[in-house]
């Protein structure tokens, strides 16, 4: 209402319509205009973040406390749904191969292709996601929500410093480590499946045949992709909270979405990369 | 209060690592009975409610609308990006065989049983169950719910059920999206990587191998995984205490019991429906 009371006083200085006028196009353009902003913000809070982490201040104690955090708190959590993602990969995967060739021998050594190039490092990290990324917004927002980020910025002290960077460099190293774990639970987990309800034996599932040195490769670029990524995005949403108790909520909200999107996003960019630079 | 710090530095004070990690693992097996206890009892009101109706109807639209519209977007981006992936991975196996052929069914296999409704229910739990947790707890902690109490309009049928019927249809019509966005993006993945034709694709993936069956399992996972969400994201909404933060532990929980629930019951539906 206060816009269009502005629109009619001032012509020279256009105020946005809400939302609902605009028509689609201009929904649309919204819409691109918000992502655009977002994107910029989000760069931002990255660049600054990877300033601080070459020239910050060095805090001791802070590190190894978010590694507990975000690490050791999420290993039980991750080998759950890990050790049940294997089941269902392999249980699936031998009903495939059993319609087309009923030869189980090559079912482990594909598997544990894929677990490497992708399904270890994406599935897990989503898991990661809204483990780590809904706590890190959580905790952020509700410091942004009861003002302690201004009384940070008070005394001089950049939040990005304080609370991005430590959380950053922690998920940089816990969600390789984690990985690498979760990889180890959904092959074991696959093997025993496999084993249970295909009859392979164990020796013919466990082999490594088919890993080569692109997957490997491909694993480990995700693993640092994401393990970045979720930090920075979610605690962007984090710092970009605003009204009270609501607030927090839609921050954690927009943490678990976004972050889970820039996990697949990274995902299709990364595995065709992967492809393109290791074929076969 | 006072009684329970009490005996937990009691407990803590008595020596060896051995009790205090048998006591945390029994902590948290009591953590998970509670839970799924609580949302056992809901799903037996909200169940109360619908037979017969007793559910607000306008409610009800305003929910589908925000929960199920709203998500169209990002669930879209998902599906493509997803069918996307599907292909890049089999690409390099139908490469090594040259069985160019069998890309659809490859892709169409994994992406229409398992990978469509788990990532559809992993978005859907984040967008829509997180928010709906963040919104009931909010109404929570600012005591509405007793308001409604106040005012003898029941919360389970004016707030619970219609939000939770709204998560399970949103979750099944979107998974019907997802499945069809994601053999789209794979079909043209295919032809841009692979220079298999879409034609190709889509003969790969009608051509016998697959049937309604396969179509089925995932969509009645996606009813199952809806059941989950909407059941999680209401239960730790309505249990939210302890003002801002609070509202923010109980959508972290709500997040993580979704996508633990999720993986489990998708094991056992896998199995129980089969081949």
């Amino acid at each position: 209402m206060s816009n269009a009371a502005n629109t009619g006083d001032r012509q020279t200085e256009p105020v946005p319509p809400p939302l609902e006028d605009l028509g689609a196009v201009g929904q649309l353009g919204a819409a691109a205009i918000d992502l655009l902003i977002g994107g910029r913000e989000l760069y931002s809070v990255f660049v600054r973040t990877l300033y601080y982490v070459a020239r910050g201040r060095k805090e001791k104690g802070a590190l190894l406390k978010q590694m507990y955090e975000i690490g050791n708190r999420s290993v039980f959590f991750l080998s759950v749904t890990m050790g049940f993602l294997g089941m269902i990969l392999v249980y699936q995967a031998g009903l495939q191969s059993k319609r087309v060739v009923p030869d189980f021998t090559l079912l482990g050594a594909t598997y544990l292709e894929l677990l490497v190039r992708d399904f270890a490092a994406s599935l897990g990290a989503l898991m990661l996601a809204t483990r780590v990324g809904a706590g890190i917004a959580a905790e952020i927002g509700s410091m942004v929500v009861t003002e302690q980020i201004d009384a940070l910025r008070m005394c001089a002290a950049d939040p990005i410093d304080f609370l991005i960077k430590p959380r950053f460099l922690a998920s940089l190293i816990m969600t390789t480590v984690l990985i690498v774990w979760a990889g180890t639970v959904a092959f074991v987990a696959g093997g025993l499946t496999a084993y249970f309800a295909f009859d392979v034996p164990l020796r013919t599932f466990f082999s490594m045949q088919m890993v080569d040195f692109g997957d490997v490769a491909t694993g480990l670029a995700k693993c640092i992709a994401y393990g970045a990524a979720i930090p920075i995005v979610s605690g962007y949403c984090g710092l970009s909270t605003f009204g009270g108790s609501e607030g927090v909520g839609w921050a954690t909200t927009r943490a678990v979405v976004n972050t889970s999107l820039a996990i697949i996003i990274l995902n299709f960019f990364i595995s065709g990369a992967g492809f393109l630079i290791f074929p076969g | 209060m006072a009684a329970q710090t009490g005996a937990s530095t009691a407990a803590s004070a008595e020596p060896g690592g051995l009790a205090t990690l048998a006591g945390n693992v029994g902590a948290s097996f009591l953590d998970i009975a509670e839970t799924t206890g609580g949302m056992t009892i809901l799903l037996a009101r909200i169940v109360a409610r619908t037979i017969p109706p007793r559910v607000d109807g306008r409610e009800l639209l305003k929910n589908l609308y925000k929960m199920g519209v709203k998500s169209l977007p990002i669930v879209a981006v998902t599906a493509l990006f997803t069918g996307a992936i599907m292909v890049i991975q089999a690409a390099a196996i139908v490469k090594r065989y040259g069985a160019e052929g069998l890309l659809g069914w490859g892709a169409g296999f994994g992406t229409l049983r398992e990978i469509a409704p788990l990532l559809t229910a992993l978005m859907i739990s984040g967008r829509v169950g997180a928010n709906n947790t963040a919104e009931l707890g909010t109404m929570v902690v600012t005591e509405q719910l007793d308001a409604l109490r106040v005012l003898a309009i029941d919360p389970i049928s004016f707030l619970i059920a219609p939000r939770f019927i709204s998560i399970v249809s949103t979750l099944f019509m979107m998974t019907l999206f997802a499945d069809a966005l994601a053999l789209f993006g794979a079909a043209y993945t295919g032809q841009a990587l692979l220079g298999v034709s879409p034609t190709t694709f889509y003969n790969g993936l009608t051509g016998g191998l697959l049937g309604f069956g396969d179509v089925a399992t995932g969509l009645v996972k996606s009813v199952v995984f809806g059941f989950v969400i909407g059941l999680a994201s209401c239960h730790f909404g309505l249990a939210t205490k302890g003002g801002a933060p609070g509202v923010g532990r109980a959508v972290n929980s709500t997040v993580m019991a979704s996508a633990a629930g999720v993986f489990v019951l998708d094991y056992l539906t896998s199995f129980a429906l089969g081949g």
